[in-house]
């Protein structure tokens, strides 16, 4: 038995069959189709994880916020913290402030991202710098659950710039949006809140998009295409 | 398993923190501030958050019945119906923590109001359905819901009222009515009660006065233990005759309902001891300056006695403190702040009245007709304690060669006045607009050319003159000279109309503290820093728009709150308008004062700045509502004068 089939079945084992068989029945990912933006299940995610490298950090906690219907919906909130038994305090908790006796509190991380991944149903995730969460989130699922992480993920930190140029933050982060946007964090960095007030900004870019004539996920997707060779070849000139 | 059920177990990690989070905002706003956690957490998992654009329309009559209950949670959503009968649109604007439709979703109909966003906003929806569940189970929802606004204006007064009282302890409102005052029935007796009989009846009975009465019990005179004082001192010796005889004959007369405040400003106005309190016409009671000082601190009568008999400056100078003492008392006691300001005005009055006096039992009395002017606030019985000197004197003369020798022979006075009301705290005015100056100090005749000068010629320096002087009144002296100078004064702005049009124009320079973008507009540096001037550009709107209007008007009042009055009656403003007008204008006097109490507590020098977050969450928004009547106010008067 190779180390990795050894390693599969511990995983595999930590699941009880019911479990395994919720695993198996989850909905298959959407892609970037003509779905109307005003109808569309989006998933606002926002991950703390113990650090920024997605080889080796690991995620600590999942908030996520439901955007449908050109809303948020508050009786539709997800917020779980994994269970880290030997998490190595590291300077990261001093942002995401989640102490290694918290994390070890936790939900089993197999169960934790089958429930996260059963919730969010047929969606397309949306996240401010999303290739991160992506990644992250790839990496837990492949390494918890052995499936892969086949969900579209939509960019924050590039649809806002795309459509409110004028804002002029270009490549900046969450809070300069907030600051913006006078949002209002109930508690920067956690997940939760993150998730909120992600979604909210969400709102904004997608009632933007919708005046600026763009209804389907399609239609938004070729305007991120397009706009990302005119950033390329902005850089390049 | 169903997503529900996921996210029931999810829920258990951690209670969820954006719910909380939700909570804890709509916490600082009322209504849900007393709503208990259970309703307030059924409230936010049943609502979604919107997000409308700027400009973006929210709810519209045409949308048929309203659906959904709204809450801000940021943003600025402005109302806006179309008035048939005016071509302007009457607005209103809802910010953070408050809500709407309230009228519509319980009528059950369409809005009659469309909802704009005025900003970028976001809003919580209810459904109706959730709605009408707590609507049925919360009372400190249901009772918002019902009574909307009108029950937040209840609560700002329970709230200044319950501090107050905190503060100075007692039970005593100058709002009981007299009916509740009375404690027992009048002593009474008919006219042709013996002088002997009558003075028996009242020593008997303990009371100090005794009402005489005809067979319906209408009262027709009052006798007095002072009255029997001044008989025994002139010498009468005939205790048989008739009471009638030596009776005050038609004594003032309070309606049961009237309220101790009325009585306490009757008998200070009249420096009477004793009021007949009657229903209809019938006599029910009789009420003395005792009665009301049994049950209240408030010993306002006594406190003017005192300033009208000081004996000199410094003893005058020991009452100003009694002065501040209470005004306080009166807040405490949940008083308004045009009972505030019309007692200080009062008080006031009869401290310049006795400094005059004195002045001039001092340097002996000038043989000159005089009468005392003041301007400003004080000429529009608009004191508070913080205020500065601005009078003058008018004289009478034969001829008009007479004038420079008559002003120099008041000058002196004019001088020892001035300084003597400075030691009383009234300070200096640094304008110099005192009767001491000689330009200010003017026959009749010199007024009104000047008056005539200043309106046909309108240089800014006029204009702002006109702010002052033009709300003028004499507080000591003959009045007749008064009275035909405020008719003059009249009849030029009336056939003035372009004065009128530079007057409007100066009454849009002070433009009310409100921004689109943050709720109040305030100073961003220096210690002023996140402060407004509730003076200048909270009432300052009001005061011009009102001088502007009354002197256009032919209205003679000069306090802003009768001239209001006074243009309803002549139609020239509307009646709801002009009670809006009022309101906001009072609120923002009492803000005023309320802080002035705050700061000579603390021993801090007198301002009107305030920093609009000190306020609770429900002043504030009664504040800044304020303003906005101020602003609606100044359109009216730019539509008016097309401006």
């Amino acid at each position: 038995m190779s180390i990795w089939q050894r390693w599969f079945n511990q995983a595999q084992s930590t699941l009880t069959p019911h479990e395994l068989e919720r695993l198996r029945l989850l909905p298959a990912a959407v892609g970037l189709g003509d779905q109307r933006l005003t109808l569309q299940r989006f998933v606002v995610m926002d991950q703390e994880t113990t650090g920024l490298n997605t080889q080796r950090d690991k995620v600590l906690s999942i908030g996520a916020v439901v955007v449908e219907h050109g809303h948020i919906d508050m009786s539709q909130q997800f917020e779980v913290n994994l269970k880290r038994e030997h998490n190595v305090l590291n300077p990261s908790v001093l942002i995401h402030g989640i102490a290694p006796s918290a994390a070890a509190r936790g939900t089993p991380p197999p169960q934790a991202l089958l429930s996260f991944m059963e919730w969010s149903g047929e969606c397309v995730f949306l996240a401010f710098h999303a290739p991160f969460d992506q990644r992250m989130l790839a990496r837990a699922l492949r390494n918890q659950l052995q499936i892969t992480l086949r969900h579209v993920f939509l960019d924050l930190a590039e649809l806002a710039p795309m459509l409110f140029p004028d804002a002029d933050i270009g490549r900046g982060g969450l809070d300069d949006w907030v600051e913006h946007f006078g949002l209002q964090v109930l508690a920067r960095h956690s997940a939760a809140a993150d998730a909120q007030v992600s979604a909210e900004l969400a709102l904004i870019v997608l009632k933007k998009a919708q005046q600026q004539g763009i209804t389907t996920l399609a239609e938004l997707n070729q305007r991120l295409h397009a706009w990302r060779r005119l950033q390329r070849s902005k850089a390049h000139a | 398993m169903t997503r529900e059920h996921a996210f029931a177990e999810a829920g258990r990690t951690a209670v969820l923190q954006n719910i909380q989070g939700t909570m804890d905002f709509l916490r600082k706003y009322p209504p849900f501030a007393h709503m208990q956690d259970h309703s307030l957490s059924y409230l936010v998992e049943r609502c979604v958050l919107r997000f409308y654009s700027q400009g973006e329309c929210i709810l519209k009559p045409e949308d048929g019945a309203v659906a959904h209950f709204y809450i801000v949670k940021q943003g600025l959503v402005r109302g806006e119906r179309q008035v048939a009968s005016e071509n302007a649109d009457s607005t209103f604007e809802i910010s953070s923590g408050e809500c709407f439709p309230l009228a519509a979703l319980l009528g059950e109909r369409a809005t009659r109001t469309q909802h704009l966003a005025a900003q970028d906003t976001f809003c919580l929806q209810l459904p109706k359905a959730a709605f009408v569940k707590l609507f049925a189970e919360c009372n400190v929802f249901r009772d918002f819901a019902l009574r909307g606004v009108s029950s937040l204006l209840d609560q700002v007064n329970q709230q200044a009222q319950l501090t107050a009282v905190e503060h100075l302890g007692g039970s005593y409102s100058l709002d009981t009515s007299l009916a509740d005052l009375m404690a027992r029935s009048p002593v009474t007796c008919s006219p042709h009660t013996s002088l002997q009989a009558a003075v028996k009846s009242m020593h008997e009975q303990h009371v100090g006065s005794m009402l005489i009465t005809d067979n319906e019990q209408r009262p027709l005179g009052i006798f007095t233990l002072r009255d029997l004082r001044r008989v025994v001192a002139d010498g009468v010796t005939d205790f048989e005759q008739p009471i009638n005889a030596l009776m005050t004959p038609a004594p003032f007369a309070l309606p049961s309902n009237a309220s101790a405040f009325d009585a306490a400003m009757a008998m200070t106005e009249r420096h009477i001891a004793h009021i007949a309190v009657v229903e209809g016409q019938r006599l029910v009671g009789v009420l003395s300056e005792r009665d009301l000082f049994s049950l209240q601190r408030v010993d306002l009568v006594h406190l003017a006695r005192a300033i009208r008999h000081a004996k000199s400056l410094q003893a005058l100078q020991l009452l100003r403190d009694d002065i501040q003492r209470l005004v306080s008392s009166m807040l405490a006691h949940g008083a308004s702040s045009v009972q505030v300001t019309h007692i200080i005005t009062q008080l006031n009055d009869h401290s310049v009245a006795r400094t005059i006096e004195l002045a001039m039992a001092d340097l002996g009395a000038p043989d000159v007709r005089f009468t005392w002017l003041v301007f400003g606030s004080e000429g529009r019985c608009e004191q508070t304690l913080h205020t500065d000197q601005d009078n003058g004197i008018l004289f009478q003369c034969a001829t008009p060669a007479e004038a420079p020798a008559l002003r120099e022979r008041l000058l002196p006075l004019a001088q020892r006045i001035n300084q003597d009301l400075d030691t009383l705290g009234f300070t200096l005015c640094k304008g110099n607009i005192m009767a001491s100056n000689p330009e200010l100090c003017l026959s009749e005749q010199q007024w009104q050319q000047r008056f005539a000068r200043q309106i046909s010629s309108a240089t800014p320096e006029n204009l702002l003159g006109a702010s002052i002087y033009f709300d003028l009144r004499s507080v000591y002296g003959p009045t007749d000279g008064v009275m035909r100078l405020q008719q003059f004064l009249l009849a030029h702005v009336k056939a003035n109309t372009l004065f009128q049009r530079m007057l409007a124009e100066n009454a849009l320079r002070q433009r009310p503290p409100l921004g689109l973008f943050r709720d109040f507009v305030v100073a961003k540096r220096g210690a002023e820093r996140h402060t407004l001037d509730l003076k200048v550009q909270g009432l300052t709107p009001f005061v011009d728009a009102a001088r502007l209007l009354a002197l256009s008007h032919d209205v003679a009042n000069s306090s802003t709150l009768a001239r209001f009055q006074a243009l309803v009656e002549r139609g020239v403003v509307d009646s709801k308008d002009a009670g809006a007008y009022e309101e906001s204008y009072n609120f923002i006097q009492l803000t005023r004062l309320q802080l002035h109490q705050q700061q000579s507590r603390d021993g801090r020098p007198l301002s009107n700045r305030i920093d609009p977050d000190a306020l609770n969450p429900l002043d504030r928004r009664i504040l800044r509502e304020s303003f906005r009547q101020a602003q609606r106010l100044q359109a009216s008067v730019a539509l008016r004068y097309k401006l």
